[in-house]
């Protein structure tokens, strides 16, 4: 059960408490029993009537306070709560109060109406008027009795037809003669019922003895009284003419009966007198409690009305507010289902629609934001995509800025190309030229009329040759272009030095192959026949023509076999066998090698740093032997003129960051000059050498065995403060102290092959 | 132990205020209250003075019965329980002006009297002696026994909206409550 509903069932107790109290008052107020239930509890009903009214009223104040104390610091919605419930209050208590007003003066004027002057005389009139004719009766039978004694008296002895003449005369009920003592001497008439005729009393005797004495009886019992108990009796002292002792006094005695007409009538008006006279007392009882009673209910109504006012505002505010609320909540963005009033009425309605509305409004916020996502997530990927394209890309608007630049085209042009976004190519330093050669390729390749584009023959493809940096190679690039809609135009390009170098070392060998082929051709026949020459001359000939023949022959035998090596190592080149992969230790090829340069050894011009636990790597033994043989002959050759010539063969192991082995390195260190930032270029093509004597193209053949390996080579020059290998920061070329040739097996043997170590040759 | 001190406190303070009052009157003054043991039970005898208030006498002269009521009631103490009630009884006197007959009217228990002045028919039902309240059986076994005795005015027998706007003048009350000898006459 809810707070809200327990306040309700409070409240309703409450209230039914009092409408149970005020009816139970009203049943005793109006009831005409004499001492029922309610009357004996009058009192307690009028209590329990006042302390349901206070705790109305208590109930009705904290509701007030607390509708006060909401306006007051503006909670949503005690606005309208209270105009509600103050409307409704207002409908309850004013026709109460009107009501109420009417009433009082009402109970007011009448109960003052029910008590005249005139009337409270009248029944007073009448009272007396009874009470004369009553004493009238009396008085009357006095005197006639006395009369009747003294005449008694006169006509001498009594006797019981001288008290039945006197009855019939005086046309009274009983006439009887009583003693001095009270005895019945003589009886007339009588009350047949009784047996025993009743005695006057003692007191009764003792007054007649003065005069006549009458008295009205029989009234104890107004029942009986008016069906002919009520009586009057009258004694008077007999004169006592014959003066004899003993007979003591005597005494008539007359009864005579009230007529019952008369004593109903007035009986009936002392009933009426004596009620009106209490009616007339409580008079001030009765107003107040009419107007007790009034007051009561119409406190209480009109706490019932506050109340169900309140509750009434409150049951016909709740959807409004919970509308109100719920337009608040949306207003802010929050979209979670709102609640739904059970009822079927319109309000109930419109709640379900507001509650259908924000569900149908969270959910086309939800397709939105989810395309959105949609959307944002392809465009990361074709972000992704373009930033880790090798190639480079370029987008320029319809005016010739430049809005996209993928980081490939700042790497291939080694310029900070993200820095000119928004500004012409041509304000970037050293693409100026290339700039107006794009334009002026999409110009060429654009149709005079746009709307007839076509747009495969708009894309166009071509290599340029872009010399950024005077001492370096130039780049060649291969660009291509396509316009984009809205007049953008897309430009990728690409670094194609390398694949420029690659064919010129492919046309070289086949040159090679070729020159070689033709010129080895002659050689032989060439030494042979100078060879035939010597033999045959060298015995005619004598003295200095001998001497002369045999040097010549010499040095045309020295020539061919020299030309016949170049053509050999050109064919070589050309022709190289393919490699054998083995597993075999790195180390052991390196120190097989090295056991041919013992000189150099010995003096220390030659050292090996080999790194232990090498992994076998996969090679073929006598194609890497000669690569050993060449560097080290190479490094040799470089620091020949130097006294402090020093080479160094070195071997290590490089790790993955999770401890497996990744790559063998070999090393060939030595500090002499250095390469020429020509050589260092295009070292491994043919015909590129730093030697004076030399083919050139023994770092070709290098190149060519780590291809078939699928080991980097590397060469670079060693600077003295930096750290090998990275470049100088400030562009100034820092003095070369040596070079360096690495090269890099990835190609491991799998590690724990067991052939490993009897691979090794 | 201090809880159960403090129950007890408690429980003799209840009592205490529990137990009514030896005597309370107001308006009236019992003049004399008396018991005797005779033959046939124990006798009660008493007397009150009091005057009708100005309110009353108009009340009575304008017709509105007056009742007097006298109630007993004979109770042993018991130290362990509740007192036991021996006997008790009431006696009604209404008195009434009849205005026809100009005459006061007693009545008690059927028996009725006339009277033509109020002092007269006030004396009547001021007092009253020999009242038999106990049988001999009652009273036979030695105890403590008291009597509570009250005298009054019941209002609550006036018509109800008097009773509502009831002036002063109608509260007339007497209480006592009274212990008895050993031989069944009243202590002091």
């Amino acid at each position: 059960m809810t707070r809200t509903a327990r306040w309700g069932w409070v409240i309703t107790l409450v209230t039914l408490t009092g409408v149970a109290g005020v009816l139970a008052f009203l049943l005793s107020v109006g009831t005409t029993s004499e001492r029922g239930f309610f009357e004996r509890h009058y009192h307690w009903l009028f209590w329990v009537n006042v302390a349901v009214a206070a705790v109305l009223t208590l109930v009705i104040l904290v509701a007030a306070v607390r509708l006060v104390l909401r306006v007051r610091r503006g909670r949503f919605g005690s606005r309208l709560l209270l105009k509600l419930a103050g409307i409704f209050a207002l409908v309850g208590v004013v026709p109460g109060l009107m009501i109420y007003a009417v009433s009082y003066q009402f109970v007011n004027r009448s109960i003052e109406t029910w008590f005249d002057v005139k009337l409270a005389s009248a029944l007073e009139a009448g009272l007396n008027l009874g009470r004369g004719t009553l004493d009238a009766m009396v008085a009357d039978l006095g005197n006639r009795t006395r009369d009747a004694a003294e005449q008694f008296a006169d006509a001498g002895a009594p006797q019981l037809l001288a008290l039945e003449r006197l009855r019939d005369k005086l046309g009274v009920r009983t006439v009887a003669l009583v003693g001095g003592n009270g005895q019945i001497l003589l009886e007339s008439g009588g009350d047949t019922s009784q047996l025993t005729p009743d005695r006057p009393s003692r007191t009764l005797l003792d007054k007649a003895r003065g005069s006549v004495v009458t008295q009205l009886e029989g009234l104890e019992d107004e029942a009986q009284a008016l069906q002919g108990g009520a009586r009057i009796r009258a004694l008077a002292l007999l004169p006592n003419t014959e003066l004899r002792l003993g007979l003591g006094e005597r005494y008539l005695m007359v009864v005579q009966r009230v007529p019952a007409a008369i004593l109903g009538n007035a009986l009936a008006v002392q009933a009426a007198n004596s009620e009106y006279q209490q009616r007339a007392l409580e008079r001030v009882g009765l107003r107040r409690m009419y107007l007790g009673t009034l007051t009561l209910v119409l406190i209480l109504a009109v706490f019932a009305a506050l109340l169900l006012a309140v509750t009434l505002g409150n049951q016909l505010a709740r959807p409004l507010l919970m509308l109100a609320d719920g337009v608040r909540q949306v207003a802010q963005g929050d979209l979670s289902v709102r609640p739904v009033l059970a009822s079927r009425d319109e309000l109930g309605g419109l709640t379900r629609s507001f509650a259908d509305m924000t569900g149908q409004l969270a959910d086309a916020r939800e397709q939105v934001q989810r395309s959105v996502a949609e959307l944002e997530s392809a465009r990361t990927h074709l972000q992704t995509i373009l930033d880790n394209l090798t190639a480079g890309v370029l987008v320029f608007d319809a005016a010739g800025a430049l809005e996209t630049v993928n980081p490939g085209a700042t790497r291939i042009l080694r310029l900070p190309l993200s820095a000119y976004v928004g500004r012409p190519l041509t304000e970037v330093p050293g693409l100026a030229e290339f700039a107006a050669a794009l334009d002026a390729r999409f110009e060429q390749h654009l149709g005079p009329d746009p709307a007839e584009r076509d747009m495969d023959r708009e894309l166009w493809q071509e290599s340029f040759e872009l010399q950024l940096d005077p001492q370096q190679e130039p780049l060649s690039l291969l660009v291509r272009g396509a316009p984009l809609p809205q007049r953008a135009r897309l430009v990728v390009f690409d670094d194609i030095s390398e694949v420029v170098s690659a064919q010129r070392s492919a046309a070289w060998s086949e040159v090679a192959r070729r020159l070689a082929h033709e010129i080895k051709n002659p050689l032989t026949p060439i030494q042979l026949s100078a060879e035939r020459l010597q033999h045959k001359l060298e015995a005619k000939l004598e003295g200095t023509d001998q001497a002369m023949l045999v040097r010549s022959v010499a040095t045309i035998v020295n020539q061919v076999q020299a030309m016949k090596q170049l053509v050999n190592e050109f064919r070589d080149y050309a022709r190289l066998p393919s490699a054998q992969l083995k597993p075999l230790d790195l180390n052991a090829l390196i120190q097989e090698v090295l056991s041919l340069y013992a000189e150099p050894q010995e003096n220390g011009r030659l050292v090996a740093d080999l790194g232990p636990n090498l992994p076998c790597i996969k090679g073929d033994a006598s194609q890497l032997r000669q690569v050993i043989h060449n560097l080290v002959q190479n490094a040799l050759d470089a620091v020949q003129d130097r006294a402090d010539g020093r080479v160094v063969v070195r071997s290590s192991l490089s790790l993955t960051d999770a401890g497996k082995p990744r790559a063998v390195r070999l090393h060939i260190l030595d500090n002499g000059h250095g390469f020429a930032e020509k050589v260092l270029k295009r070292a491994f093509e043919p015909y590129v050498t730093t030697k004076s004597k030399g083919t050139g193209l023994g770092l070709a053949v290098v190149k060519k065995i780590a291809d078939e390996h699928a080991a980097r080579v590397s060469l670079r020059n060693l600077h003295p403060t930096v750290d090998a290998g990275s470049p100088p920061d400030d562009g100034r070329e820092a003095a070369v102290i040596g070079a360096q040739v690495s090269l890099s097996f990835s190609n491991l043997a799998p590690a724990a092959e067991p052939g490993a170590s009897s691979a090794k040759t | 132990m201090t809880l159960v001190r403090a129950v007890i406190v408690a429980w003799l303070a209840a009592l205490i205020a529990l137990t009514p009052g030896a005597s309370r009157a107001e308006g009236v003054e019992l003049a004399q209250l008396s018991t005797q043991r005779g033959e046939d039970g124990l006798e009660l005898s008493f007397n009150t003075r009091f005057e009708l208030s100005r309110a009353a006498e108009d009340a009575l002269n304008k017709g509105v019965p007056l009742y007097f009521v006298a109630e007993f009631a004979v109770l042993r103490s018991r130290w362990y329980w509740r007192d036991a009630r021996i006997a008790r009884g009431e006696r009604t006197w209404r008195l009434e002006w009849k205005p026809l007959w100009r005459q006061y009217r007693v009545s008690t228990g059927g028996l009725e009297q006339s009277f033509a002045t109020l002092d007269e028919a006030l004396s009547v039902l001021r007092g009253q002696s020999a009242w038999r309240i106990a049988e001999p059986k009652d009273i036979e076994d030695s105890g403590n026994y008291y009597l509570e005795f009250s005298y009054r005015l019941d209002v609550s027998q006036l018509p109800r909206p008097m009773q509502i706007g009831l002036q002063a003048g109608f509260a007339l009350s007497v209480e006592q409550k009274r212990g008895f000898n050993a031989d069944f006459s009243l202590k002091p």
